[in-house]
């Protein structure tokens, strides 16, 4: 009991376990710790006892948020690449379904639905660049490749051949495609080692 | 203060695409081109000799910049001096303060040194014939 009170008192003045969580997923490597315990040395001995709880929970969030930019940087190129589609096909899909709702033409309803679905994929590929994956939530970022791959292929393909050629859709089918053969070529790779989708280089 | 960790975080994100990019040609026969933020962190592992590790470095950055500094600009300034081959860094064994967690100690490497030292002469030589303070004359 007496053991439990010490990690439980150890326990108030360290840093909130969820934000403690999430930076334990945005770093990896080989100084993920000693980055983790300068914050929560310093979240301990001068940041809580100065601003309080709050103010202190609300630093080290800051703190946290300001090493994804260093999470992606040091990552290998063909990640950076894929996190850059991802983020360009997630704004377009946002971008479309919001103009499908504003112009409501006929079947804006459909459209709309499967840009959201769309826009799931892109948002799942960054949160597991940014957060690291397990192997299991991997085998959905495969058929999600496939996924985006197949509907970007067969919209360049459609609009191409239409009367009514649209550059934005054009623009929008290539980042699509882009990102799937990311996704499989990334995936293919983080296979092969022990390293998961966003962990390491590539 | 939000703001400014967003500036300082995209600074060192820029200048981390810069030495990224292959058409940039710092040390290629001519002097080591450091940017303030980096001759900062330099200058905060020298003035703190053998005790500088993350949180120390980010204390004396803040206090010689006099402005707030995100923890993720100093630690990607000091993977990208480190893999510049300007500072060297070992593990050393953790307190319980920190949850046990080691510490990883830097220290200017001779090539940090020399970029430190071209960086002043530059400075020195760009200031030559100017009077500090700046005035303009109306």
């Amino acid at each position: 009991m007496a053991g439990g009170g010490q990690a439980v008192n150890a326990r108030l003045g360290s840093p909130p376990r969820p934000i403690e969580w999430l930076i334990e997923r945005i770093l990896v490597g080989a100084d993920s710790q000693t980055v983790i315990g300068d914050l929560h040395e310093e979240y301990v001995e001068a940041v809580r006892p100065r601003l309080g709880r709050v103010r202190a929970d609300i630093w080290y969030l800051r703190q946290v948020l300001s090493l994804v930019p260093r999470g992606v940087l040091r990552q290998g190129r063909m990640r950076r690449a894929l996190l850059a589609a991802s983020l360009f096909t997630l704004g377009s899909c946002c971008w479309l379904a919001v103009m499908e709702w504003v112009l409501r033409h006929s079947g804006y309803l459909f459209r709309s639905a499967m840009d959201v679905s769309i826009a799931a994929v892109p948002l799942a590929t960054v949160a597991a660049l940014l957060l690291h994956v397990s192997a299991r939530a991997e085998r959905w970022l495969w058929a999600g490749a496939v996924a985006l791959i197949a509907v970007g292929a067969q919209t360049l393909i459609q609009n191409t051949h239409s009367p009514h050629f649209e550059g934005f859709v054009f623009l929008i089918s290539v980042a699509i495609t882009v990102e799937g053969a990311l996704m499989l070529l990334s995936l293919g790779r983080s296979g092969e080692g022990t390293h998961r989708l966003g962990r390491g280089s590539s | 203060m939000v703001a400014s960790d967003i500036r300082s975080g995209l600074s060192s994100a820029f200048e981390a695409v810069i030495d990224f990019c292959p058409t940039h040609t710092h040390n290629v026969g001519m002097a080591e081109f450091l940017g303030t933020f980096e001759q900062a962190v330099l200058l905060a592992i020298m003035r703190l000799r053998g005790d500088a590790y993350g949180r120390m470095i980010l204390h004396v950055v803040m206090n010689s910049l006099k402005r707030t500094v995100s923890a993720g600009a100093v630690y990607t300034t000091l993977d990208r001096l480190e893999s510049r081959g300007l500072v060297h860094s070992r593990v050393d064994e953790g307190t319980p303060a920190r949850g046990g967690r080691p510490r990883r100690y830097y220290s200017v490497a001779a090539a940090g040194a020399r970029a430190l030292n071209e960086s002043h002469k530059t400075l020195s030589e760009m200031w030559s014939g100017v009077q500090w303070p700046v005035e303009v004359k109306r």
